[in-house]
């Protein structure tokens, strides 16, 4: 499917080898093409996307984001709980979360505004400003740092040419450290937008980034 | 019997689940009631396997029989301790299998209303998940009316927004109700005042995962593995420096040095084993002299000088520079303190200036001593166990390779390369 190695199975020790495509792993067969309304109101307050395409000043909330946004609400005995995904939702469709954005959920929701800027600022993934097309995000937690994390962040680095947290030139990565992202027995795990990439080495890196060029007009 | 359908793409759908005996766990459990249901995980001896070991069956119990308030199971799926990483194995591979467990622990605790909190990064799991739950809702698994019982249990599902502290269970319950992550005080306990104010009950995945098997088979059948203090089996966890990485089920009690060796193949390029993590980074290290005998249970760590926490077993060779990782571990705690208690939020930050010095060759003998007392000071002075979790990794590794930090001290040598 692609001449990025794909090696993850998260079994795989258990069997020793295994011979499923990258779509069996990771269940994008079964899961299919996503809703934006949210499809089934029990699932529409997880977040199932993170774009390539950011619109910054995309309406909060218009058409099938409007859907979701009702569906969320409905989930939840109070207003207040409905404020991470709303966050959520709102990050999904613009890319980060402006000072501007956390007031406008916060009108939204009934809460004040100095209320969500609390709880925003509390959370990592919550973008506080513009982050590239894809955001490579690389473990560096102890059981990846033991195999070598150091060095793939630095190979990220080097070859989008970007320092840590900033946005290279051509709009297209961002490079940060991220804690423990719970896939330990395969390092390094970097999670770039929605995806994990597993065992990814120094050598790689290259490849991997080609892939996302590649992929920049796809929209996932 | 958790991980037996891991890596069979079928397994996903309503109908492969059902395949491999799906759902006749909640069916029974319907079937015999509530009280019955607690019974036989109570006699199971199935204990919480998300890090603390408490006993599920007895935890379910502390749940009020006859309030007319609403009650919440919220599943904990925020897995974010370093070396863990079996719940997500759980949920990508096997979605049904959690949200049975979810039907059978709303079941036993009178909830008509469980919500699934997954860790934010999950997105491919969480799609996953949420088409699993879409399917379960279409065959009339979930909702109204359960397999035509009569019983109402709606899921649904939660994410994070990225906060290790949301995985302890009153800061989960705060990020829930769209708060900051921050651990609550108790009294009161989750069972009498929870999430929205209402009683609820908090368990892991993998606890909900085996409580489903559990109802199925009853309580007896579940020991027939493990030991008497830890019955049943486990997914372990095993990362860092061994030839085959990966989640590995065995019955509690499995030898730790036969995990090692045998089962993962052991350390890469004949290296000597220097020190095992074994139940997540929150957990006092051990080095190669505790590890011979150890064996993998709850009483098998504890007497080895550890805790076996989640089972995240992390191997390190003697080429692993402790210190470093040390200070990777403060570096982690301090970014992750939620800040509400003062020797959490300042202790973990003096941690990693400390440790940083004395990795980058400015450390003084008298820091060793600081970071003792520091270590100390965090130990049981905070709400939740975060400050702990950085102490025990802090005083162990001191205790253990002193050298370690001594060389680097003494004569700026770093031992070790990763």
């Amino acid at each position: 499917m692609s001449e990025v190695r794909f090696r993850n199975p998260g079994w795989a020790g258990n069997t020793g080898e295994f011979d499923l495509s990258e779509a069996d792993v990771r269940g994008t067969e079964y899961v299919g093409e996503r809703m934006l309304d949210g499809g089934h109101p029990s699932v529409a307050p997880s977040l199932p996307y993170m774009f390539v395409r950011k619109e910054p000043d995309a309406p909060l909330f218009e058409g099938p984001y409007r859907e979701r946004f009702d569906k969320i609400r409905s989930r939840y005995p109070t207003a207040r709980a409905a404020l991470l995904p709303a966050l959520n939702l709102a990050q999904e469709l613009r890319g980060h979360i402006s000072p501007e954005t956390m007031d406008e959920v916060a009108g939204l929701l009934g809460l004040s505004d100095a209320y969500v800027r609390g709880v925003a600022t509390f959370y990592t993934m919550y973008n506080k400003r513009p982050v590239g097309r894809f955001l490579i995000q690389v473990c560096t937690n102890i059981s990846c740092n033991l195999c070598g994390a150091d060095d793939v962040l630095a190979a990220f680095l080097e070859h989008t040419g970007t320092e840590l947290g900033e946005t290279s030139s051509d709009g297209n990565f961002t490079v940060v450290e991220a804690e423990c992202l719970a896939a330990c027995g395969f390092p390094t795990c970097v999670q770039i937008n929605s995806r994990y990439f597993e065992d990814v080495s120094v050598d790689d890196v290259p490849a991997v980034l080609d892939r996302l060029k590649r992929e920049v007009n796809k929209g996932f | 019997m958790l991980s037996e359908c891991f890596g069979d793409p079928q397994a996903r759908t309503v109908a492969g689940w059902k395949a491999v005996g799906g759902y006749e766990g909640i069916a029974r459990a319907l079937e015999i009631g509530r009280e019955a249901t607690i019974d036989d995980v109570k006699a199971s001896g199935l204990r919480g396997r998300g890090g603390a070991g408490f006993p599920t069956g007895l935890k379910w119990s502390f749940m009020p029989k006859t309030s007319a308030r609403p009650h919440y199971l919220l599943c904990n799926a925020d897995e974010s301790e370093p070396g863990t990483f079996k719940d997500r194995e759980i949920i990508r591979w096997t979605p049904h299998q959690l949200i049975e467990g979810c039907l059978v622990g709303s079941w036993a605790i009178g909830a008509s209303h469980c919500y699934i909190y997954l860790r934010g990064e999950f997105f491919e799991s969480t799609n996953v998940l949420a088409r699993a739950l879409e399917e379960a809702y279409a065959e009339g698994l979930v909702g109204k009316d359960i397999l035509g019982s009569g019983v109402d249990i709606d899921i649904t599902l939660h994410v994070g927004a990225g906060a290790y502290i949301c995985g302890e269970e009153t800061g989960l319950m705060n990020s829930l109700e769209g708060r900051r992550g921050e651990p609550r005080i108790k009294p009161p306990f989750p069972a009498a005042v929870g999430a929205f104010g209402m009683p609820s009950t908090i368990n892991n995945v993998e606890t909900l995962a085996a409580a489903a098997h559990i109802a199925r088979h009853g309580g007896e059948w579940y020991r027939q593995w493990g030991t008497e203090k830890s019955p049943g089996t486990k997914l372990f966890c095993v990362s860092g420096h061994v030839n085959k990485p990966g989640n590995y089920e065995f019955p509690l009690g499995f030898p730790l040095m036969e995990l090692i060796e045998d089962v993962c193949g052991g350390i890469p390029g004949g290296h000597a084993l220097k020190a095992v993590i074994p139940g997540g980074s929150s957990v006092p290290i051990m080095d190669a002299e505790d590890c011979r005998a150890c064996t993998l249970c709850y009483e098998g760590v504890e007497a080895a000088g550890s805790m076996l926490g989640c089972a995240s077993v992390i191997v390190m060779d003697e080429t692993s520079d402790i210190v470093k990782q040390v200070r990777r571990m403060a570096h982690f705690y301090a970014h992750e303190s939620c800040g509400q208690c003062t020797p959490c939020r300042e202790g973990t930050t003096w941690a990693t200036r400390i440790l940083q010095r004395i990795e980058d060759g400015r450390g003084t003998e008298d820091d060793l001593d600081t970071l003792v007392e520091i270590s100390e000071q965090m130990t049981g002075t905070t709400i939740c166990v975060l400050s702990d979790s950085l102490a025990m990794p802090i005083i162990s590794s001191i205790e253990k390779f002193r050298e370690d930090y001594l060389a680097l001290i003494r004569r700026g040598e770093r031992v070790g390369a990763a």
